[in-house]
């Protein structure tokens, strides 16, 4: 039987309609408003409660810090978007604060209150300020869209936290946040407990890439800092960057004193070993200056904090780096893990579609891409459990906002030495993390990868307490972006 | 229809090629920076800064490969229905087929480096296929003109 050449040509339309339309359709509904909440975004995870009844919904924006404390540490910072030239006269376009990138060191003594003024001089996607790894009150903690909106040019924004916890931090934007960061707008936190740490010199070592250059303290290359023999030293590592940082000690024995921010407890001497510190996260060493009178501490092989005087050879990274599963010793975690109220799955995948209509190949959650992300639903005082896997090919330094979690389990084996506290977990490919947290800090908290890049290629979750809301809106007449 | 076919088989082929000219350029300009005292690690790699300027290379053959020729292949596909070229349905179906399974082993090569290997071989495979396809539909079907066909 032949076919009349119109019929041949109706075959090859609906032949050409069949491949077409299917992904005509997956495109268009990939498609995002505008503007939209994150509160009506994505799936809602309950972890296996019902959902609440919404009696009475508090507004994020009023989740603050006391208004009749007077403040204890005040400054004003002011975000820039200019050419920046480095001490050593490198220079690119980037994002400075009060001129400088990194931004001043905060440093605050446990119990004050801090409050620092945003203002935004020429930065024209607007800027906030994100306290990472500070369990700052829900309308602190400068994620635009979800607990502000960005601060526009001419405008600005004041931050109140009591720094309730002492160890190393550092803030951020979070606004078009993969793009501000890596540019530089960030700068260190350091909150000291009040009777001290016990070290004679506290020193502190932000690695940044700048144009592919790693810096630290914003020198290319070498940062130096003096002690004596005998002295001892705490550096304050801090890894502003997308991938993971080895960290190791030349010409003497160190302990890792405290991860994101939290002092381990009783961290035995290495020798002979790396640390690794996650994209986000902290590390902080500690070491006995020795006789010789010179350290050296390697941030990866391309940069290093010089401690003392004279210098010391650079090793290779070593090839044993140390496991925080079996480091220390066990401690109380106040809290009973086993006894969890919720608790959820985070499932890092990959797989082809469009985002916002761009063809690509990008993460999924639970299986799901972005905007279709879990929006985990907590109510206050709930003991939360998330068991965190990885199969995207990739690995991802996953950050929860606004809480830190302790590591109970990495693929089964349970943790057996210091209590493993996180708020930036480096996840490899095929892993398996067991964490859990209480649910002791209400708010809308992000809860994403930090690579930044992949967080906005769609790697974002949201965790919300039960009887808050959010006011503001992604994208909208402020342009929140806060990947 | 058929000369469009046909132009679109070649420029995939040419693109193949291209690809690899994208991945020893920016290979070349790693060397280079690597001998100059660059260090690449996984900071490096994960930050979007471009460290030397080569590295463009990888940025291309990323986008070129995930998205300028899958879309080629699926307007070759379309193409193909109206074409009338013996075989010339098949011949797209089968490069897309290649297409997406170089896509995966591209991101595969990720996780293990022996899906690399393959990338690189099946590279040749999406190259004589859309090379093969064009060559096809240089001579018209052999059916006879639907107007002389009794009706
Ligand atoms: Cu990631």
């Amino acid at each position: 039987m032949r076919l009349s050449r119109r019929a041949k040509t109706l075959v090859a339309v609906a032949a050409a309609v069949a491949v077409i339309a299917p992904v005509a359709w997956f495109w268009q509904a990939s498609l995002v408003p505008d503007a939209y909440s994150v509160a009506d975004m994505g799936r809602h995870d309950h972890g296996g409660h019902a959902p609440g009844g919404d009696a009475s919904t508090v507004p994020v924006d009023e989740l603050t810090a006391p208004d009749d404390r007077e403040a204890d540490v005040r400054l004003t910072l002011t975000a820039a978007q200019e050419r920046v030239t480095l001490a050593s006269g490198r220079d690119f376009d980037g994002y400075t604060l009060n001129g400088s990138s990194p931004g001043p060191e905060i440093r605050a003594v446990q119990g004050q209150l801090v409050e620092v003024v945003l203002e935004n001089a020429s930065v024209p996607d607007g800027v906030t300020l994100h306290w990472h790894g500070v369990d700052v009150p829900g309308a602190m903690d400068g994620a635009a869209g979800v607990t502000q909106d960005a601060v526009g040019v001419g405008e600005s924004f004041t931050y109140r936290f009591v720094a309730d916890q002492a160890g190393t931090f550092w803030y951020h934007s979070h606004q078009v946040s993969h793009e501000q960061v890596l540019g530089g707008l960030l700068g260190p936190l350091v909150i000291t407990p009040a009777a001290g740490t016990g070290a004679d010199v506290d020193a502190l070592a932000l690695a940044h890439l700048y144009g592919g250059r790693r810096t630290v303290n914003g020198r290319d290359g070498e940062d130096r800092v003096a002690a004596e023999a005998g002295d001892t030293v705490r550096v304050r590592v801090v890894n502003t960057d997308f991938g993971v940082m080895p960290v190791w000690v030349d010409g003497a024995p160190f302990r890792l004193a405290a991860v994101d921010g939290t002092d381990l407890h009783g961290p035995p001497e290495i020798e002979g070993k790396g640390v690794e510190v996650a994209a986000g996260g902290r590390g902080d060493l500690v070491f006995v200056m020795p006789e010789s009178g010179a350290v050296r501490v390697n941030l990866s092989a391309s940069a290093a904090l010089l401690v003392g005087e004279g210098s010391v050879e650079a090793s290779a990274p070593p090839d044993d780096v140390l496991d925080l599963l079996h480091y220390g010793s066990p401690a109380p975690l106040g809290f009973d893990p086993a006894s969890a109220d919720r608790e959820f799955a985070f499932g890092i995948g990959r797989r082809p579609g469009f985002l916002d209509g761009k063809p690509g190949f990008w993460w999924t959650v639970n299986g799901a891409m972005a905007p279709e992300v879990p929006m985990f639903t907590v109510a206050y005082g709930d003991v939360v459990r998330m068991r965190i896997t990885n199969d995207s090919g990739e690995a991802h330094p996953m950050h929860l906002h606004g809480h830190h979690a302790v590591v109970l389990a990495r693929d089964g084996v349970a943790a057996t030495g210091s209590p493993w506290w996180v708020d930036s977990l480096e996840v490899r490919d095929g892993e398996t993390f067991e964490i859990a947290f209480v649910a002791d800090n209400p708010g809308i908290w992000m809860d994403h990868c930090h690579n930044l890049p992949h967080a906005a290629e769609g790697l974002v979750a949201h965790l919300n307490y039960e009887g808050v809301g959010t006011p503001f809106l992604i994208g909208g007449p402020h342009g929140n972006h806060p990947e | 229809m058929r000369v469009v076919y046909r132009i679109l088989a070649y420029v995939i082929a040419a693109e193949v090629a291209l690809q690899a000219a994208f991945m020893a350029y920016a290979i070349a300009g790693l060397y280079i920076w690597v001998q100059d005292g660059g260090v690449l690690d996984s900071a490096v790699m994960e930050s979007e800064d471009i460290p030397f300027d080569e590295s463009v290379g990888f940025m291309l053959h990323g986008i070129n490969g995930m998205m300028v020729v899958p879309f080629l292949a699926l307007v070759l596909l379309i193409i193909s229905f109206f074409a009338k070229i013996k075989g010339g349905i098949r011949f797209a179906v089968i490069l897309l087929l290649w297409v997406a399974l170089q896509i995966f082993l591209g991101l595969f090569g990720h996780e293990a480096a022996i899906f690399g290997l393959l990338h690189g071989l099946v590279a040749f495979a999406v190259y004589g296929t859309a090379f093969m396809a064009g060559f096809r539909a240089k001579k018209p079907a052999t059916e006879p003109a639907v107007g002389n066909a009794p009706q």
